[in-house]
């Protein structure tokens, strides 16, 4: 695979797929550091910790039924399985998936303004995650 | 979203303000009524991947209206009714009544109207030049 771009992202939120009520996405990866300095070390020291990873989307809101309103308001405080697919078609080594279960911390329901559509802009933190190169 | 649809409709939320005669092509000449409004929805500029994986996109569409020259005030007047925001022969309202255009798009917005002057056969006539946005 080359350079690809950024427009074909597939985003299935629970069972349902709304890429196309989606602007943008990202999945940002990152574990806590964790410090080990020591009283003889003479700069700091660090390991990995556990993964904080989180998801951010900024969505086209619609109340139709099964709609993204109704997959993200419904699943508040709960976990909601997300996947994604940089490039949609085929999952493989070169285009892999990422399955995770994300916290629904928030969500907005209403975001009106006089020149534009309806939006809603999330960042979910990751709860799991699974990489993988054939589903 | 279809551009063929998507000024067919348009085209045909405009005919319900009476008296309205409305082209959905960008003729090569026009016979402006005298003692009425001509309406001419215009080619669409595309800006594609308005969402992700190929759903949706986003267009805007000018529509330019002119009147004939019966008077200096009746021709104004005539485009005083088609401006304004709300009733019978306002252009935005009946644009927005349907804002999917019988499912062509998913919204749209009339977002503005600017005043000129279009020539035709050496003639001046008012204008307004509309500016309808659309996702779909």
């Amino acid at each position: 695979m080359a350079i690809f771009m950024g427009n074909k992202v597939t985003v299935i939120a629970g069972s349902t797929t709304i890429s196309d009520h989606v602007s943008t996405v990202s999945l940002n990866r990152e574990v806590e550091a964790v410090t080990i300095t020591a009283m003889n070390d003479t700069v700091q020291n660090m390991i990995g910790g556990v993964e904080v990873s989180s998801v951010s989307l900024e969505v086209f809101n619609d109340f139709a039924a099964s709609s993204v309103n109704s997959i993200f308001e419904d699943a508040i405080g709960s976990k909601l399985a997300i996947k994604l697919i940089p490039v949609t078609g085929t999952v493989t080594a070169t285009n892999p998936s990422y399955s995770m279960s994300c916290l629904i911390t928030q969500w907005t329901p209403i975001s009106g303004s006089t020149d534009g559509a309806a939006t809603a802009s999330v960042t979910l933190p990751v709860t799991a995650i699974t990489k993988s190169t054939s589903a | 979203m279809v551009p063929s649809t998507v000024r067919t409709n348009l085209k045909t939320a405009l005919t319900s303000i009476s008296g309205l005669r409305v082209m959905d092509y960008v003729a090569d000449s026009t016979n402006v009524p005298t003692n009425n409004a001509f309406a001419v929805v215009g080619q669409l500029s595309m800006n594609y991947d308005f969402t992700l994986s190929r759903g949706f996109d986003q267009a805007t569409c000018n529509i330019i209206v002119m009147v004939g020259r019966m008077s200096e005030k009746d021709g104004q007047s005539r485009l005083d009714g088609l401006l304004s925001s709300s009733g019978s022969t306002s252009i935005k309202a009946a644009i927005e009544a349907d804002k999917t255009l019988s499912g062509a798009v998913q919204t749209l917005r009339v977002v503005s109207a600017s005043p000129g002057t279009i020539t035709s056969a050496n003639i001046d006539y008012l204008s307004y030049q509309y500016s309808v946005e659309l996702i779909g």
